[in-house]
Parts: C-alpha cells; structure tokens; sequence
C-alpha cells in the first residue's frame, strides 16, 4: 500500500514536473537547494526507520519545514552577498552520508547474522544428525 | 483506526514524493534550457560532434555517387558503342555536361592567388588589407568579361547559381568554407585575362594599392585543371514555359 503510494507518486510528479513551463534560471537555485533539502530528510526518514524512531509528524515537518527554511536562508544570503547557500548544501549533505552509513550499516548487520544463522542452522542440523 | 492510519501515511508519503520528483525533474528541464557554461560547452561538443560525423557521412556518399557515375558512364559508352543514334546522344549529353560545369576541365589561363596584407606594414583601416567576397566579386566578374570560360575559387567552379558569401573570417562558395590564400584558376585567353586583369586602374591595381597581396600568373600550357561543380541543380517551383 504504502509502496504503491510512493511510486504512483513519483511517476505522477515526473510526468506532471516534465509537462510543467520551465521555471527562470534565477529560481533555480532555490529550487535545487529545496531538493537538496527534502532529499536530506527522505535519507534522514529512511535512517529513523531502520533505528526504530520513525515518527511521521516529526518526517513530514522537516520535509516541508526544511525546504522552505533552505530557500528562505538562500534568499537571506541573496541579500546580503553572502554564500548562505553553500552552508546549507555542506550540512545536508553531510548529513546525508550520515544517514546513508546509518542505513548501510544496519543492513551489512542484519545481512551478516543471516549468514551466521544459516551457518548455525547447519551445524545444529549436523549435530543432531551426528548424534542420531 | 489502523487501517485508516495506513492510508494517511500512505496520501502523505505519496504527495511527497510527487513534489520531490516533479521539483527534480523541473529542476533538470530548466537546467538542461538555461545556458550555463558547462551546458554551453556540453552543446557546442554535441554539435561539432555531429558536424563532423555529417561531413563524413557526406563525403562517403559522395564518394559512392562519383563511383556510380563513373559505372554509368562506362555502362553509356557500351552501349553507345554499337548504335549511331546512341553516339549523337552521349555527345549531347557531354555538351550538355560541360555548360552545366558538370565536367573536370583542362586548359591554359591565369591564376590568381590573393592573400590578406601583412598587417605590420599599413596602419589604418585593418578591413582594407583583408580579401573580402566583394573583392571575390569583381575579379569574377571581371573575368568572366573577358571571357573565362571556366573558373574556380579554392577548388569550388563557379557555375550559374554559385553564390559568394560573407561568413566571418572565411567566405561561403557553393555553400562551402574557404579561406586565404584564395586561388582563383579561369581558363581562357591566357595574355587577354592576363591583360584585362593587370591594366592600370583595374580592380587588381586598387586592391595591391590598399595593401592585399595580389598575384597573377600567366599560365600558356594547359595545366589548369578546374574541377567540376559538386553540387545539385534543383528545379522545383520552376517549369518551362511553351
């Protein structure tokens, strides 16, 4: 169900984005950093997933939350001839790598104890099997 | 109630992916249109990518199609060789060749080579001492005055529709690309083209006098050879009228 969502979602919004009039070329810097943003939480939900503290108020609030704020802050650093936007893309992508050695992590772990069990599933069954 | 919860995850995750890939693939398009540096280079690559690879297809066509003609005319020359009638034909047909410009012509004439002036020695206008398409004019016209029966620029025959065109640096014959030094071959009266060109206050004399290297040879043995026109006549809105 909630698969099917997603990917609906994502056809829709590439069919729906490639049909859309092409935004200025000044905008488009804000819009890359609003991706950059809701890409970092998409990660940073999936990371919370897999430790077990997913909550969706706290996923939903920073996608959106996050987005804006980085578009506001690029704005900001518009305005005052600062690079803010730099700042912005250096911590959500570090954060990204984070959560992508977070995710990666989890799934070596869990990869390695299926190996071992299946080891350990073996020796019991020759065990058993040398003891009959 | 859980069910129902299932489904608010399942709207709220959708919408949200539907913003996030419909903001990259926006973002993609209007990168992809705008012209940034790097894309800039990235279409100028593409383009003469694909210049060079039309070129090459042209000229392997090209290559084919000289191939072909030559099978014709050996075909032609076959079969003519039996029949009369055939034979008046294929001489019609050479006739006709040769005042299309259609033919690799042999004979005596002049050359003239033209090359752009040597900046360091004129100061002033720099356009003065550059061969420009109007200077390509005048001597053709000049020539064909004097009654040059064939002429070719760098290679490129001037026939009825050739066109002589400013572009930048070089200059468009025929629709193709030459550049100094221009050799201009005409077959004709080799002291008469010579004469009419060199006569003091011609076209020639102004154009040394404003700095462009200019030189004419007067050539008696019939070693210029002046290839044919490679291009295609097209009549399509046209039609004889009786």
């Amino acid at each position: 169900m909630i698969y099917i969502a997603i990917i609906l979602g994502c056809i829709l919004g590439a069919i729906i984005g490639s049909l859309s009039p092409v935004i200025p070329y000044t905008y488009s810097s804000y819009l890359s950093i609003a991706i950059v943003a809701a890409l970092d939480t998409v990660f940073g939900g999936i990371a919370s997933v897999v430790k077990g503290n997913f909550d969706l108020k706290i996923f939903l609030s920073g996608f959106f939350g996050n987005s804006i704020l980085s578009i506001a802050l690029t704005y900001l650093g518009e305005k005052l001839n600062v690079d803010i936007y730099l700042a912005a893309i250096v911590v959500f992508v570090g954060r990204m790598f984070t959560n992508l050695a977070i995710i990666r992590r989890y799934y070596i772990d869990k990869w390695v104890n299926m190996i071992e069990k299946n080891k350990d599933n073996n020796i019991e069954k020759k065990d058993e099997k040398a003891t009959e | 109630m859980k069910q129902e919860n299932k489904i608010k995850i399942a709207i709220l995750l959708g919408t949200m992916c539907f913003f996030l890939s419909a903001g990259i693939v926006i973002q993609i398009n209007t990168v992809r249109k705008s012209t940034t540096t790097v894309g800039k280079t990235m279409v100028e690559n593409e383009l003469r990518d694909s210049v060079l690879r039309w070129k090459q297809k042209y000229e392997n066509e090209y290559e084919l199609l000289n191939k072909k003609e030559q099978e014709l005319d050996s075909l032609r020359q076959k079969s003519s060789s039996t029949d009369e009638s055939y034979k008046v034909l294929t001489s019609q047909l050479k006739n006709y060749n040769l005042l299309l410009g259609n033919s690799e012509l042999i004979g005596r004439g002049v050359q003239i080579t033209l090359n752009d002036g040597d900046s360091s020695m004129f100061r002033g206008n720099e356009t003065q001492y550059i061969v420009h398409d109007g200077d390509l004019y005048e001597i053709v016209n000049a020539l064909k005055n004097t009654g040059a029966e064939a002429i070719s620029i760098n290679g490129q025959r001037i026939v009825a529709n050739t066109a002589i065109t400013c572009a930048g640096n070089t200059i468009l014959i025929n629709g193709e690309k030459v550049a100094v030094p221009y050799v201009i071959k005409a077959i004709g009266s080799p002291a008469g083209l010579y004469g009419s060109l060199t006569i003091p206050g011609g076209y020639l004399y102004w154009l040394e006098y404003e700095g462009v290297n200019v030189k004419v040879e007067q050539i008696e043995k019939d070693t210029i050879v002046i290839p044919k026109y490679n291009g295609v006549y097209k009549f399509d809105k046209a039609t004889i009228s009786e």
